[in-house]
Parts: structure tokens; sequence; C-alpha cells
């Protein structure tokens, strides 16, 4: 296998669980964790064993840094040897503010760990409170020293905006309060209302008036213009980096490059098949140990299925999508096949064609779910679609 | 040869649910045609839809033998349809009929198609015979409805018959009175065959089997027949009557009601109203027919989602064969593509077309608002028909646009005046008269145009009478207004299909309706969309959907792009019953909102 591989590992345990979050964990509370961190290391190693090599990492969750100290070690200790010949170009393990602690950056630096990327979300203590996030602004620059002492030289940092009460002012304030801790990379997302969460529970009964949409364009407006001032380019809709400093973990996944998934819940593309695991702890931990796998399902996605997946996350970055590589992975002519909406969206200032570069501009940012799922819906029954396998299909090895 | 003396013909005719096919179910239960055990609510209605939807849309009939005073009788019933667009068919129906017997609901009383009816069966010049029906309910008070009967149709409330089509309770005192009181049928079997087709089916076996009444003559298996009008000669292969089922008979003669193949293949051939007579022996007049079916409401059906034109085509064909109640030609739209532009009865009939095409041949359709045929006058004293708004000609070429007129009766509770003058008042309707039909109920007259009580009167009188009101129309004629074609422009687009004609003093209230609807109907695009309604170049009425900015830069997890094309997925597949038009998405339902109530 000549293919280079990032690596995802999911390790699915938050302290409590935030009011906007739909992403799978469960609160820790007084759960045992050491069998699932047994299944994972199981998983780890016997993907890693598949050959092909490791070029970046993101361990995220959940929270890993909540892990009891015995569990966080061991992991970490089984991460490192695993990728021992590996030649990594990125390390990234999420870490929360409140949670992490020199003992545990230790073991992460140890493992090779380069990159830390924290939640602070808001500077300010009634958005924070809104978010019913665990940590308080007071934890963020700490959060950011512990990784600094430990050596740890490339942190990102997560904001949020459009957060009920959010006042232009108070965004300023968080962005630069960020941009003061001298960190090489910010992500600034929408906050959004999934089904299922309390936030979106409390919205629907009127105890919490979402932000107003224009309001909202706003304050991404003014976060774009911010951060471009302070040398924070804009590579990604949500994603801003000082030179060279971009996540090129993140960029395997816009770029549609094969990644290896380990964990409940979480999701890989290894050679054309894609496949996402049991997100359910106690199943995870029982399919490892009967199976020694826990995919839930997979599909090796094809022709325009195909293309629509560069499209969707390829049209998220601002380098945009090479349509003459797309068409040749998928086998039809995806330049032809859009033609006409991208011609359209062109005329509305919304795309870019540049040979056979297709980029959204910076108008187009702002509506990129729209100009997308436009393209997508163009890409129709021209050619062969998806072939959805049956449930846990193993990946073949070798090729 | 059956004695003709002991043939009755007779339909059964009421207002809707009155309970026409539950008395045909006794009836044919009585008689031993259909066994307890075959039994089932409303045998006659057996098409899907009727069954579904519980109401009759077809006449059927049935034959039934019953012995009274000694003497073997034939019983020729016609079940018939209640429904205000179906009179076509209760008329035609009962053309072949020498009496009826008008059910009235003991609960009820006597509503609007009760009336219209009642009417038609006068016109037939059959005997009627007044059944109030439902006596078995708590509610019901069958002589005062009967004094109802005989203060506003004349018929004496004395000779009313009581039943209960539930349990058969009065059925012996109903079938005496039909052997005794509908005369027999006339006509000489010996003279030359004369039989009118009043219906024809097609039968995807055996071709066309057409429906008749033998007035004068005989007719058997084997005779070469001729359809007077259409001037095609025919062999008989099988002549019968309906026990319900089909069964065939040796011969039929004058007075019989029966069915008849003649390896006709195609309804077409065969007009309904024809006369049959014998090609070596033929009358030498022709029975009097029918007027075709008026097609007063329009609307277009455009292929939807999966549908080609071809297929639509096809069904379109296949369900007109059955049922030539509607009419088809292909029109072209700039918003829709090809389609076709289709002629109802009214709306409920549009429905039920609609409704059977998609079932009956599998074709999605997206369907246009309806609309009734105006008639233009034109500078060069032409007058020209146009059955949708966008066929209309160019305003400088108009000297008058003429819309359809109904007369309507409403029968209503007393107490419901004021709001239903209210109402018909602010559909333009003209007061002709109020006649009180017993000291709670009355029946008032109005003439309206027909566009303005075609669509929803019905629905919106039976919610502001608490369900009590009635309505019937007929369509008198056309005149003059002062109409206006109010367009709508989407993004600065025309759409065409979306265009109506309205009375001038309307315009601006239907113009800011339409509008508003449409704002919701249209989901948001990447940019603004103006929606504008218009006459002319002038803009009335204005709203404007913003952009659509949603979810953009949500936290974009991991690798989980799976979800994510799930997602796009349906949106392309909602996409698909869009249809796009000057860079905008218009859901199918958008061309239907036009129908709105205007209140
Ligand atoms: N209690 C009671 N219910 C009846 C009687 N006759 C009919 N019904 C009920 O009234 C409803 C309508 O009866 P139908 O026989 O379908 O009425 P219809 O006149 O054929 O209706 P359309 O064909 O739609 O015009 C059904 O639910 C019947 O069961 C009766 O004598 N007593
Ligand atoms: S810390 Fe992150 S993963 Fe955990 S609940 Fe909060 S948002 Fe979700
Ligand atoms: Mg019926």
């Amino acid at each position: 296998m000549a293919s280079k591989h990032g690596l995802y590992v999911h390790l699915p345990f938050c302290e409590t669980k935030c009011g906007y979050c739909d992403f799978y964990s469960v609160p820790l509370m007084d759960r045992p964790t050491s069998d699932l961190v047994s299944a994972a290391i199981v998983e780890l190693k016997s993907r890693l064993n598949k050959g092909g090599s490791i070029r970046t990492v993101f361990v995220g969750g959940g929270t890993p840094t909540v892990l009891p100290i015995e569990d966080f070690r061991r992991f970490f200790k089984a991460l490192g040897e695993g990728l021992q010949g590996h030649c990594l170009e990125e390390f990234t393990v999420e870490a929360n503010p409140a949670t992490v602690d020199a003992e545990k950056m230790g073991f992460m630096v140890d493992s090779g760990t380069d990159r830390v990327s924290m939640g602070a979300q808001s500077w300010h203590a009634g958005e924070l409170a809104t978010l019913e996030r665990l940590h308080t602004a007071a934890d963020i620059e700490p959060g950011v020293s512990i990784a600094r002492a430990a050596g740890i030289r490339r942190i990102n940092l997560d904001l949020i905006f459009g957060i009920p009460g959010q006042t232009e002012a108070s965004w300023g304030e968080s962005l630069r309060q960020t941009i003061d801790l001298g960190v090489d990379h910010i992500s600034c997302y929408g906050l959004t209302y999934e089904p299922g969460t309390r936030m979106t529970a409390a919205k629907n009964a009127g105890r919490l008036m979402s932000c107003d949409e224009d309001f909202e364009l706003g304050l991404y407006r003014q976060a774009i213009a911010t951060l471009a001032e302070h040398g924070y380019e804009q590579y990604e809709i949500s994603n801003f980096a000082r030179k060279g400093q971009q996540s090129q973990h993140n960029l395997i996944y816009w770029r549609q490059e094969p990644y290896i998934g380990v964990g409940p819940s979480a999701a890989g593309y290894v050679e054309g098949l894609r496949y996402k695991n049991v997100a359910d702890i106690g199943t995870y931990v029982r399919w490892m140990g009967e199976r020694g796998e826990a995919m839930l399902d997979g599909e090796r996605v094809t022709g325009a299925d195909r293309a629509g997946e560069f499209l969707l996350m390829g049209l998220r970055l601002v380098e945009g999508v090479d349509l003459d590589r797309v068409s040749r992975s998928c086998g039809l002519d995806v330049l032809g096949v859009l033609a006409e909406r991208i011609d359209r969206m062109a005329d509305l200032g919304f795309v870019r064609l540049e040979g056979s570069n297709l980029s959204v501009t910076a108008a187009g940012r702002e509506v990129a779910d729209g100009v997308i799922s436009e393209l997508y819906s163009a890409l129709d029954g021209r050619c062969e679609q998806t072939v959805s396998l049956p449930v846990l299909q193993v990946p073949r090895s070798g090729d | 040869m059956f004695n003709r003396q002991h043939i009755r013909n007779f339909g059964i005719v009421a207002h809707i649910d009155h309970g026409k096919s539950t008395l045909a179910d006794r009836l044919l239960e009585h008689s031993g045609a259909i066994s307890k055990r075959d039994m089932r609510e409303q045998f006659l209605d057996d098409m899907e839809l009727e069954r579904e939807m519980g109401i009759t849309i077809k006449a059927n009939r049935a034959t039934i033998r019953h012995t009274y005073k000694g003497e073997e009788h034939m019983l020729n019933l016609l079940d018939t349809p209640g429904h205000v667009d179906f009179h076509y068919e209760v008329s035609r129906a009962l053309a072949a009929c020498d009496g009826v017997l008008l059910l009235v609901d003991a609960t009820q009383g006597v509503q609007a198609q009760t009336v219209a009816n009642a009417y038609i069966a006068v016109e037939a010049n059959a005997e009627i015979i007044l059944v109030i029906n439902k006596i078995d309910l708590p509610s019901a008070h069958p002589e005062e409805v009967a004094l109802e009967v005989e203060q506003v149709l004349g018929l004496s409330a004395d000779e009313a018959i009581f039943t209960s089509a539930k349990t058969g309770e009065g059925l012996d005192e109903l079938l005496a009175a039909i052997c005794e009181r509908i005369p027999a049928p006339e006509g000489n079997p010996d003279a030359p065959l004369r039989a009118l087709v009043y219906d024809a089916k097609h039968d995807p076996h055996r071709g066309v089997v057409s429906h008749i009444r033998i007035v004068d003559g005989v007719v058997k298996k084997g005779d070469k027949i001729r359809m007077m009008a259409a001037q095609t000669d025919h062999l008989v292969t099988e002549v019968g009557k309906f026990t319900p089922k089909m069964t065939a008979v040796a011969n039929m003669a004058a007075g019989e009601v029966g069915y008849l193949f003649a390896g006709i293949k195609t309804l077409v051939d065969v007009n309904i109203g024809d006369t049959i007579t014998l090609a070596s022996n033929p009358a030498t007049d022709a029975l009097p027919g029918y007027q075709a079916p008026n097609q007063m409401v329009f609307c277009d059906f455009y292929p939807g989602p999966g549908t080609e034109t071809a297929a639509l085509r096809e069904a379109m064909e296949q369900l007109w064969i059955n049922d030539c109640s509607f009419t088809y030609e292909p029109v072209t739209s700039d918003a829709l593509g090809i389609g076709f532009r289709c002629g109802f009865l009214g709306l409920l009939h549009m429905k039920i077309i609609q409704e059977r095409l998609e079932r009956e041949s599998d074709v999605n359709v997206v369907q246009t608002a309806p609309t009734v045929t105006y008639q233009i006058l034109l500078n060069d004293d032409t007058v020209e028909q146009i059955q949708s708004p966008s066929e209309m000609p160019d305003l400088s070429k108009i000297v008058e646009i003429r819309e359809p007129f109904c007369r309507a009766n409403i029968i209503i509770p007393a107490e419901f005046i004021g709001v239903v003058l209210q109402m018909s008042l602010e559909r333009r309707g003209e007061h002709v008269k109020t006649e009180y039909l017993s000291t709670t109920r009355v029946m008032i007259t109005f003439n309206f145009p027909l566009g303005e009580i075609i669509y929803d009167f019905y629905d919106r009188l039976k919610s502001f009478t608490k369900g009590y009101g009635t309505v019937d129309y007929e369509v008198t004629g056309f005149s003059g207004g002062d109409l206006v074609k109010l367009d709508v422009l989407v993004n600065n687009v025309l759409v065409d299909a979306l265009s109506v004609i309205v009375h001038r003093d309307k315009a601006q209230f239907r113009g800011r309706r339409l509008v508003s609807r449409l704002r919701k109907e249209i989901n948001r695009h990447m940019f603004e969309i103006p929606i504008q309604a218009a006459i002319g170049a002038k803009i009335i009425a204005r709203e404007t959907i913003k952009a659509f900015r949603k979810n953009v830069t949500a936290k974009c997890y991991g690798g989980d792009i799976t979800r994510k094309r799930k997602l796009l997925e349906k949106q392309k597949a909602g996409k698909r019953r869009m249809k796009n038009i000057g860079n905008v998405e218009i859901p199918q339902e958008a061309f239907m909102s036009i129908l709105d109530p205007g209140d």
C-alpha cells in the first residue's frame, strides 16, 4: 500500500455534555474507560498492521484529556509505539482547557504529539454558560501555557460565533484574546442547532432565541477581517492559519485523501471504502472482542457520488477543487456535467473557474451550502452510483 | 321474451351521501342477486377510488328480479353519483329510465343536489317516487322532511315512502311502489331495432362494452348492427344483463336494459347517445342523443419527477379510453415544458382524473391551478375561447373579456343567511331570490361568475355554516366583466404557469395573497428573490425571499462525510420536485398556490 494516510482516533468521553454538542461522546461520570481504551488499542494495532504509512494523526472525541491518568498513559503509549517508523507531518490532540494538565501533556508529547487543538469557544462567561461549557475563560490561557511548557509549538483554538446574546463587541473581544495568545491556527464555527441537543430543545421550547442570521453573517465577516488583519489567512470556510500552519490532517478530509478511523463512531476512508464504526461504547468493545473490528457499515463510493464528495469537501477550501483530478478519479466528465451550473453561479459571483480549478469566492462562501448543494444536485444519474456493501465487510488490504 | 309490462327501469338519485348506493345494496340483497356472504357495502361502487372515497363516481346498473302480486318483475336499477360534477352522468343515465327514486336523508332534509337531481328527473320525464331514507337514525324527522320536499319540489308528502337503507325497513313498500307507480317502458318489440347507447366502458380483454336500453325491436347475438350516427356496422358477439355481474342472455327486447359486445376496440368508435339499429332492417329516425358533457374547468398536467412526457401521454390516452368525460390536448409552457391542457367537469372530477392517472399508470403529474374558460372579444369582432391565462391575447387587441356565469342554489339553515349573503357578495354573487323551505331552512339563489365559486366555495360554505350548507350550480352562459390578467414574476422572470385572470377589484388583494403564498412555498436561495405580482407592466404586490446561508460554517467534524453526502442526496431528491425558472427552484406545490382561498 503506497498511499499515505491520516489517522483519526475517537475517544468518546467528556466531563459533561455541552449544550450544543451532537458528537458521539458520553459524560464520563464514574464510567470505567479501560475496556474502551483496550479495544481502541486493539483496533489501532490491527489497522496499522494492514500496512500503509501514516502521515498525520488527530486524536479527538469527546475530550481525550478527560481519560483517567492510567488509561490516558496506556493509550498514548500504545499510540506512540504504533506510530514508530511512520514519518509524521503532524500529530494533533484535542484538549479541553479545563482538563489538561502537565502530566497528561507530558504523555502526549512523549507519544509524538506536536500540536494541540483546544475548544476555547468564547472568552465571555455568559456565552460559555449558554453553551454549557465546562471551562471558564480563565482556563484558556493556562491551558495554552501548559501545552507550550511541554514544548508544543502548534496550537489551534476553536471559537464559536452566533451564540445567543453574543454582540459584535463580545465577539471582537474573543477574537482579540485568542489572537493575543499568539496561537498559529484559529477555527471559527457558527453555532448550529443540531437535532437532539439541549440547546435545540431550549430553542424549540422558546427558552432560547437563536441569533439573527444577518447578524451572524456580520460576525463571520468580522472574524475574517480581524483575523486577516493579524496575519491569519483563511484557507477554509471556518479555518484560519498563520503561514504554513494549516491543519494537514483536516486537509486530508477536504482533499479526499485516505484516512483511517479508530474508535466508536469514527469514520475512515481506505482504498475507496468508506466505513463507520458503531457509535456505542459497549457495542464497540464487544464487537472488537468478538470479531476484531467494529464497522457498522461501509460503502464503496464511486462515480457521481464520489465526485459529489470531492465537491462537498473540497469547495470548503479557499484553494478549491481541481475538476480534472475529480474527473479522472470518478470516471466522468465533471466539468462537462457541471458547466451550465458553474456558469450560472459564476455569473452570480459565487464561484470562479480558472483552468480546471473550481473555487468558491468570498461571496460564495457566505452561501456555500447552497453553492455546494446546487452543484451536487447536478451530478445526476449519468454514471454508476455508489455500491453499498453488506454490513461489516472488511476493507481489503494490499492491491 | 320477458313481458314488457313487468319491466321497470329506474334510477336512484339524491344529494351526496343520502344513501343511494346503500339502498341499492338492500335491493340487490332482497332480490337474492347477491348472497349475504358476497355482500359488501355500496356493492355497485366497484371502482377502487369509489370505494376509498365512499362516493359514487360512475352510474352503475343492475338488473334484479322481484315477484310482485304473483308476477315476476324485472327491475333495472341505476345507482347514480350525487356530486355536482357528475350531473351529466345522472342525466345521461336517466334517459334510460322511466322513473326515479328521489332519496332524501331524514336527518338532513332537502339539500342542494336533491333539488338539482329532482329537476334532472323532471326533465327526463321520469316518474318520481319520493323516498325518505335513514329513518333508523335517532335524529330522523321523516314527516317534516317529506313536507319540506312537498314545499320545495311539489311532490306530495303523502306519497313519500319511509325507508332505512341500513336496516331494510320499508323495503317491501318501496318495491311495491316501484312496481305500481313506475310505468312499464313503452316501445314496440316488432318495430325496427332502436337501442340507446347510454354509457360505454372499455374492457381490456374484450373491447368496448356498450350499455344500452332497447327502445324498439329485439337484439341478439349474431345480429349485424349499425351505429346510426357513426354509420359503422358491427357484429354482435354477446348481449346480456347486469345481475349485477355481466350475464349473457339470448336476446333483449324493447324496454330492457343491458349490455352488448360487438367487437368494437376503442371507445373512440362508440358515441354515447348514439342509436343502435339493425343493418338489415334499419330504423328511420335515431333517438334523441345527449349533449356531450361540457368541460368548464381547465388545468395543465405536466410530467412530474421521474415521468417522461411520452409516458404521461400514454397514460392520458389509456384513461381517456375508459372515461372520455375529460379532454386533453398538448400544451407548452415556458416554465413547465411540454404537457397537456385538460378540461374537467369540476374540481372533484379533476382530482379524480389526476388520481386515476397516477394510480392506474404509475406516472407523476405536476398540476397547475385550475381555471375556467374565458371568451375574449377581439377588436376584429371575433371571439376567442381561452382555457389558460397564458393564452390571453395582447391587451391592445382585447375589447372585452367574458367569463362563465352560473346559477347557484344554496341551501342553509336560516340562521346563516347573513354570513352566506356576505360571502356570496364578496364573490361577486348577484342575489336572485331567497325561499323558505321550512321555518328554519332557506334556499338562496345567486348568479355567480363560475370562477368565483368553483374552487373553494363549497368548503368555505361548509365551514361558515357548521357543515350544514350545500350548493349546486348550473352554468348559464358567458358575460363580460372587468377582468385582468395577473402575472407573477419570480426573480424578475414572468412565470406563465402562475398567471391568473381575476376581477380588477380583487387584483390587488389576490396579488398580495399570491406573492405571500409563494414566498412561503419557494425555498430560500443563495441570493435574494423578489416575487412580484403585476398587471401588465404595473407591479401591484411584492415580497422578497431573503438569501439563505444556514450552517455554512458549522463545525465540520472529522471524516464523517457520508452523513453530509446523505443530506445533500436528500436535497438533490427535493430539487427533482422543482422547476427551475430564472435561477429559482419553484416547487410543484407552488403552481397550485394560486388556489389559495381569497380570505
Ligand atoms: N343509519 C343509516 N345510514 C345510512 C342509511 N343509508 C345510507 N347510510 C349511510 O350513509 C352513508 C352514505 O351512503 P351511500 O349509500 O354511500 O350514499 P350515496 O348517496 O350513494 O353517496 P354518493 O354516491 O357519494 O352520492 C354511508 O355511510 C351509509 O352507511 C340509512 O338508511 N341509515
Ligand atoms: S467537549 Fe466537545 S465533544 Fe465534549 S460535549 Fe463538549 S463539544 Fe461535545
Ligand atoms: Mg353512491
